[in-house]
């Protein structure tokens, strides 16, 4: 080595150092962090870790009410699953259901109660303790004139309906309401015309042979879109050779734009909107003038339908006269066939006259009563006044005059958004200004909740005590339980329990001694159990029995004969649907549908709902309009133009999207972007068409036509391609979906390309 | 060419020193922390000693790492585990007076984990403990143990040389351990 | 023996018909586009299952969605008479899988039970496997995820986090197989019985579309269900010898 002085020595030691100092902080920085093995004071008797605890309880995402199973981890919920014992879902779950637990989990859930620190609709809430805001609420309702109290639910059924009844009885006020944008009023409204009937009936999908939908998407929204889509599996493909002689059920649909049980369907058949009524009273004109149907009151009939013949119903919806007769001979023919009716046809001005004459359908083959047909259902067995409290547009606009005309002196909103769900010409919004007091129960800040004075947050359906009587029920009496799964994670209550803190500030508790919710379930659940022949001191069984499967249900069905209200034969007749705005002016018809993902735009703040792709166009995160190819050609637009929708009642913005499937006069719009609360998955995306729908009303039930409104097109000259996930959307010969001609493969029919045999791989394994 | 690296070398050379003593430096540091620092033997809130309970007092290892046979994580015992014997047995000691300070309070005790394995690792000691293994095997003697200390390398070559020699059903699948 | 014959005789032997007969389990899942609609509910019962993050807009518009079951839509014909077609694809489980021959670390191989291994603290991130596959159904982590707290609190303990730089792709839910297998040994060394184990987006599938199950018990459904009139596999002439099976959806108007 060459000399090393000192200056040098001391030199290399320190270099030494330095890399001696660096090595250990790398050996150091590449360490794992500690981790901690934290073990509980007292263990929960209810899980063990490591090992999953499950609970039944009832889903809350939508009104289908079907039942689910909660799957948890040291007390949080993993996973939901459909449960197998409840006939509404039989172990089975949609996308949104299974988007539960983003809900319970959501980063912007209100955690406690707050009040309102600035001006109505700032977002300066502030916290406050259960104490101050329930003392709050109390004081404002003692105060309140009688029926200057509103409360305004989202639809809720079972014992908490009975409770907000009870509640409402000692208010000495009426006005409860529950409003749900995708209640189907027409279809109740109906029912009653046609048979008197308070209940919906059982659509049974399951086992008819052919099925003729007017515009009702039920795979998707429609009433109980996990049961249908059971039964349309099993129609189509679950009837073997060894039941119901193997035959597959036939599926038509009737609708403007081509949804998700248009797709589904063998044919999709579209007809101008609105006239949806005269094609089923063209069909009905067929079965009776073609001596198809055999009743007594034939005659009648043949009168009542006279006017209906194919030609003139032809030219009424765009139906070729052949279709209209070839449908009423199948339809005739399936033993059974059943028709439904919903969506677009029933959201019309005339869709109650739709939809009696899609129920005249279903009389006429004979399959009321019958399996694969309409089967009426029992009352249920408790909560059935619910029914009655459902709000249509023309309640909500009652509402908004009284709060106009200073009549609502307190407004108490439960999880629900009419400021997002009505339009912005019933002008709620504007409305609210005028309530003194507005407390809202919901679980997030929504576009109504921003609105309210006194925020006392109700806990998510996974962490609250409640039950369910699904509506329409399967044909008999049918309840679940609605358990909490997880403990509370923040400082709300259960919307019961809320309720029940009121009843004690205000001293009802004489009339309504329970302080607790689940007190109050138990005790009703005792109601029912003593209504079978039980030992009454087995209660705790059968409680714990119910909680456990999930699901009760009692085999009684409806029996008896069927019979339709007098006059209604007469008075069969749809008259012409009313549009908002001139053709020439507004020549597009907007079609605003609702989507499994966003429903009626609760979906908007899950970010498992954003991010789930359109079915129909793999659009995610947006809102778009609808365009038949050769129409947006005409006008010069292509896929990603941003365009200007605008009716008389306003105008929003989207990019257009070229859709093969759709009438070219009408342009389609999915619900439930377009917040500009609802937290941060939700807000400032997209656009909302219900704002610039026109109130038009169907005069019986008082719903609004939701495709009723007429829109002009105009291009804005900008882009804003929506983003897809999906890539060429035709086959181009690839074969990757491929279709046969019938139920099976007939012999040599199969692709040359795809011959290679299916191996059936035995346990045994022959030696060579 | 006319470059050549041989000058940038020449005008590198006395740094060569530095190079070779901080390059010894840094290799010296990373192992001196290894051997000196290991993190095997980690301070725990409470001087818990497995020597008095599992060795002097010979307590089953499954008596207080109740979910070893039934899921698949051994867990430590619940702070009224304890309390059960130490209510009564050895209150006065001062470690156990901290213990009783948890219990009172109802508050859980952070123990250090020692024996940690990456999250990618799905290791399940219910399969283990039916299999007949000791615990020892992987723990090394912790009923001589004053202080917890890991013992094995807890790296993948432990766990594939137990599976290859007991012929494991599937026992070097990758996806049996890091699903 | 020279070094090339070596080679030759050892992948022939690793690649033989037989080689792939010895499965102790031949997990077969079956989809029947004629009961299939579209609905997603498949794909969302996957995303809460397996801890797969939500990429957000810009990432999807990059075209780096994450969704192990996507379902696909083709058109087909035009107004009036178009028709929409749905196939839900996700990891085929090839048997003769072109990604596992490509991995440089072996981070993807074929396991025991008919399922194609993807072992994520193996996996360098090279990609190549997702170039190979011809589903394109390999997803690979761009980025580190996170959620948004406490969203992280419905994540499942029994699936392993993804962090940036790995691939991923369906498993057959392996997790809920690992815990079949395991309940059936702790009732004694029995096998995994028929509908025993289901993956996320079976269970889910709200009409019954798929089926799932030991293609080597000829009793179970699936094996009934593959030998469909109807079963074809998806871009069979490539040969890759999918695991999962379509069967041919149903036009009733044709010819």
């Amino acid at each position: 080595m060459a000399n090393v002085d000192r200056r040098e020595f001391l030199r290399l030691v320190g270099a030494g150092g330095v890399g001696a100092g660096a090595g250990f902080m790398l050996a150091e920085s590449i360490k794992h962090p500690v981790e901690y093995l934290i073990p509980y004071p007292v263990p929960p008797e209810e899980f063990s870790p490591g090992i999953a605890t499950w609970y039944n309880s009832v889903c809350g995402m939508c009104p289908a009410g079907c039942g689910i199973s909660v799957r948890t981890r040291e007390g949080r919920a993993k996973k939901i699953e459909g449960n197998p014992l409840h006939p509404v879902n039989q172990g089975r779950l949609c996308a949104l259901g299974q988007a539960g637990l983003q809900v319970l989990y959501n980063p912007d859930r209100l955690t406690g109660p707050m009040i309102q620190n600035g001006e109505r609709g700032d977002d300066a809430f502030v916290k406050a303790t259960w104490e101050d805001g329930l003392s709050r609420t109390a004081e404002r309702l003692a105060a309140a004139r009688r029926d200057g109290i509103y409360v305004l639910s989202q639809g809720v059924r079972g014992h908490l309906a009975n409770l907000f009844e009870l509640f409402m009885g000692e208010l000495g006020s009426d006005r409860l309401l529950h409003y749900d944008f995708a209640h189907p009023h027409p279809l109740y409204a109906a029912n009653k015309r046609f048979f008197g009937e308070h209940q919906l009936p059982y659509y049974d999908i399951r086992n008819t042979r052919y099925l003729l939908s007017f515009g009702a998407d039920y795979l998707t929204n429609w009433l109980s879109p996990v049961h249908h889509s059971l039964g349309f599996g099993h129609s189509r493909q679950g009837n073997d050779s060894s039941s119901n002689d193997g035959v597959r059920g036939r599926f038509v649909q009737i609708e403007p734009r081509m949804s998700i049980s248009g797709a589904a369907a063998d044919e999709w058949i579209p007809a101008r909107p609105g006239t949806e009524g005269f094609l089923a009273l063209g069909i009905a004109h067929h079965i009776v003038a073609d001596g198809r149907y055999a009743g007594d009151d034939a005659s009648l009939w043949r009168t009542a339908l006279a006017g209906w013949s194919s030609g003139r119903v032809a030219g009424l919806t765009g139906v070729s006269e052949g279709t209209i007769s070839r449908l009423a001979r199948e339809f005739a023919r399936a033993e059974p066939g059943l028709a439904i009716g919903g969506g677009a046809a029933g959201n019309h001005t005339n869709g109650v006259d739709t939809l009696v004459a899609v129920n005249a359908l279903n009389y006429l083959v004979g399959n009321i009563g019958k399996a694969g047909g309409v089967v009426f259902n029992p009352d249920p067995v408790t909560g059935g006044s619910a029914i009655d409290r459902q709000a249509n547009y023309r309640t909500m606009q009652n509402l908004i005059e009284n709060a106009r005309d200073g009549n609502i002196d307190v407004l108490i909103v439960n999880n629900t958004n009419p400021a997002f769900t009505l339009p912005r010409a019933s002008g709620f919004r504007e409305a609210l200004a005028a309530i003194p007091t507005i407390v809202s129960l919901s679980s997030f800040m929504d576009e109504t909740t921003l609105m309210a004075d006194v925020l006392l947050p109700s806990h998510t359906y996974l962490e609250a005590w409640g039950d369910d009587m699904p509506q329409p029920g399967v044909g008999f009496p049918v309840g679940a339980i609605s358990q909490p799964v997880v403990a509370p994670l923040y400082n709300s209550r259960s919307t019961g329990d809320i309720i029940l803190g009121l009843v004690g500030k205000l001293g009802f508790n004489e009339a309504i001694p329970w302080t607790s919710m689940e007190d109050f379930l138990k005790d009703g659940w005792r109601e029912i159990y003593e209504r079978g022949s039980r030992e009454p001191g087995d209660f705790d069984s059968f409680w714990r029995d119910v909680l456990v499967s999930g699901v009760w249900g009692e085999n009684a069905r409806r029996g008896g004969s069927v019979v339709i209200a007098p006059g209604v034969i007469e008075g069969m007749a749809v008259s012409a649907p009313r549009f908002s705005g001139e053709s020439g002016e507004y020549p597009f018809i907007l079609h605003a549908y609702l989507s499994t993902a966003m429903y009626d735009g609760r979906g908007a703040n899950l970010p498992w709902m954003q991010e789930l792709p359109d079915p129909m166009t793999s659009i995610v995160y947006g809102t778009w309009v609808e365009m038949n190819p050769a129409t947006a050609n005409e006008m010069g637009l292509a896929d990603g133009d941003l365009v200007r929708v605008t009716s008389e009642k306003g105008s929003i913005e989207a990019p257009v999207v070229l859709f093969p499937a759709i009438m070219p006069d009408v342009v389609a719009m999915p619900i439930g972007q377009g917040h500009d609360a609802l937290g941060r998955y939700a807000r400032n995306r997209g656009a909302n068409p219900i704002e610039i729908l026109a109130p038009e009303t169907e005069s019986a039930s008082g719903n609004l036509a939701t495709s009723a409104t007429r829109v002009a097109l105009v291009a804005t000259g900008r882009r804003a391609a929506p983003v897809k996930t999906g890539g060429e959307s035709r086959q181009l010969g690839r074969g990757i979906v491929q279709s046969t001609g019938s139920r099976s493969a007939p012999a040599g029919h199969s692709a040359k390309l795809n011959s290679i045999p299916i191996i059936v791989e035995s346990a045994v394994v022959e030696s060579a | 060419m006319g470059v050549s690296i041989v000058p940038t070398l020449k005008v590198l050379k006395p740094a060569a020193r530095f190079v070779v003593v901080a390059t010894v430096g840094i290799v010296a540091g990373y192992f001196a922390n290894a051997a000196f620092f290991p993190g095997t033997r980690p301070e725990q809130p409470i001087a818990f000693s497995h020597r008095i309970h599992a060795g002097d007092n010979e307590i089953p290892c499954l008596y207080c790492h109740v979910q070893a046979r039934r899921s698949i994580s051994a867990g430590v015992p619940s702070v009224n585990k304890c309390m059960g014997c130490h209510l009564e047995v050895a209150a006065n000691r001062p470690q156990v007076r901290l213990l009783a300070n948890y219990w009172e309070n109802r508050e859980p005790i952070s123990w250090v984990k020692v024996h940690d394995l990456p999250d990618f690792v799905h290791f399940t000691h219910k399969r283990h403990v039916a299999a007949g293994i000791e615990c020892q095997t992987c723990h090394g003697p912790v009923e001589t143990m004053e202080v917890v200390s890991r013992e094995a390398p807890m790296k993948m070559g432990l766990c594939l040389d137990c599976h290859r020699k007991n012929e494991v059903q599937h026992g070097i699948d990758c996806w049996t351990c890091h699903k | 023996m020279s070094i090339l014959d070596r080679f030759v005789s050892g992948w022939r032997e690793f690649r033989k018909d037989g080689y792939y007969e010895e499965f102790d389990y031949a997990w077969t899942m079956t989809i029947d586009l004629d009961r299939c609609t579209g609905c997603g509910a498949c794909v969302t019962a996957c995303q809460a299952e397996n801890n797969i993050p939500i990429v957000g807009e810009s990432a999807i518009d990059k075209g780096r969605e994450m969704q192990w079951i996507r379902i696909e839509r083709y058109w087909e014909g035009e107004y009036p008479n178009a028709k929409l077609n749905f196939i839900p694809m996700l990891c085929q489980q090839c048997d003769a899988a072109p990604c596992e021959t490509v991995c440089p670390v072996t981070a993807t191989y074929h396991n025991q039970d008919g399922l194609n291994a993807q072992v994520y603290n193996r996996c360098i991130g090279t990609r190549s496997c997702a170039v190979y596959c011809p589903y394109t159904v390999r997803y690979f982590n761009f980025t580190d995820h996170h959620w948004d707290a406490p969203l992280e609190q419905q994540l499942n303990p029994d699936v392993t986090v993804r962090e940036k730089g790995v691939m991923e792709k369906c498993t057959f839910c392996v997790q809920r197989i690992r815990q079949a297998k395991d309940h059936a040994k702790d009732d004694g060394r029995r096998r995994v019985r028929d509908g025993e184990v289901q993956p996320a987006c079976v269970q889910s599938c709200p009409s019954e579309a798929m089926i799932f199950g030991d293609r080597k018990d000829a009793s179970s459904r699936v094996s009934k269900s593959m030998n469909d009139e109807r079963a074809y596999r998806v871009l069979g002439e490539l040969n890759t010898r999918p695991s999962v099976i379509y069967l041919k959806k149903v036009d009733a108007d044709a010819d």
